[in-house]
């Protein structure tokens, strides 16, 4: 189980109604999909930095919601069918599990990569500087 | 001759005091930088919106490289300016 974090931008011309529509809906994929809302938050129309889709302000949402990744997909996939969402990100959030996993990803690698190159060198150089010289021998006899 | 150029170490050149920069989000115990508070990093953004480098603000460079990520997605958001004027 993951957790993600999604920003998603409503165009401002919609009606109320039809904005509360599209975030009831955005939420039910979460909870269809057996994900767990941990945060819905709506900060409401927000004036944007720059004109995205020649609108000058936007409805902010933001989930933040735990699950497998196919929520983000198909939150992105509806997204992209939308036209009244003009823009949206999701992020993964680094939770403490998540960098105990990779902290133990990364020494497991270390420990795991470091006998396989002892052994390469082990094995590998010792038979193949004997041999080079074998065959230029029977070379040089032949 | 170029050592007259470079020899500008005469009594017109001004000296400022070097005053110790330190990075903020080490000094406050942050690992991470928040994309959604715009205004933190706005403090980190110089006028035109460009992403101010780290000798100006005395980051670290593991806070500079969050807090680039950081403006990075609060720019695609629209929360702060690719470009301002």
């Amino acid at each position: 189980m993951r957790q993600y974090e999604t920003v998603f931008l409503i165009a401002p011309t919609l009606s109320e109604e039809e904005t509360e529509a599209i975030i009831d809906d955005m939420a039910d994929v979460v909870s269809n999909l057996e994900g767990k809302m941990m945060a819905k938050e709506e900060w409401g129309k927000r004036k944007l930095a720059y004109p995205i889709k020649k609108f000058e302000e936007a409805y902010y949402v933001l989930f933040h919601y735990e699950g497998k990744p196919d929520i983000p997909t198909e939150l992105e996939r509806r997204f992209k069918q939308s036209e009244a969402i003009i823009r949206y990100l999701t992020v993964k959030k680094e939770t403490r599990e998540n960098i105990r996993l990779k902290r133990k990803a990364r020494t497991g690698e270390k420990e795991a990569a470091v006998p396989e190159k002892e052994k390469e060198k082990k094995e590998k150089p010792a038979p193949e500087t004997p041999l080079p010289e074998a065959p230029e021998k029977r070379i040089k006899e032949g | 001759m170029a050592r007259e150029h470079r020899g500008d170490k005469g009594p017109g050149r001004r000296y400022f005091s070097p005053r110790k920069k330190t990075c903020r989000f080490c000094e406050s115990n942050v690992r991470e930088v928040d994309y959604k508070n715009v205004d933190i990093l706005k403090r980190y953004v110089a006028e035109r919106g460009k992403i101010s480098p780290r000798r100006v603000t005395g980051t670290c460079a593991y806070h500079q490289r969050k807090l680039t990520r950081a403006i990075k997605r609060a720019r695609l958001l629209g929360l702060l300016p690719f470009v301002a004027d």
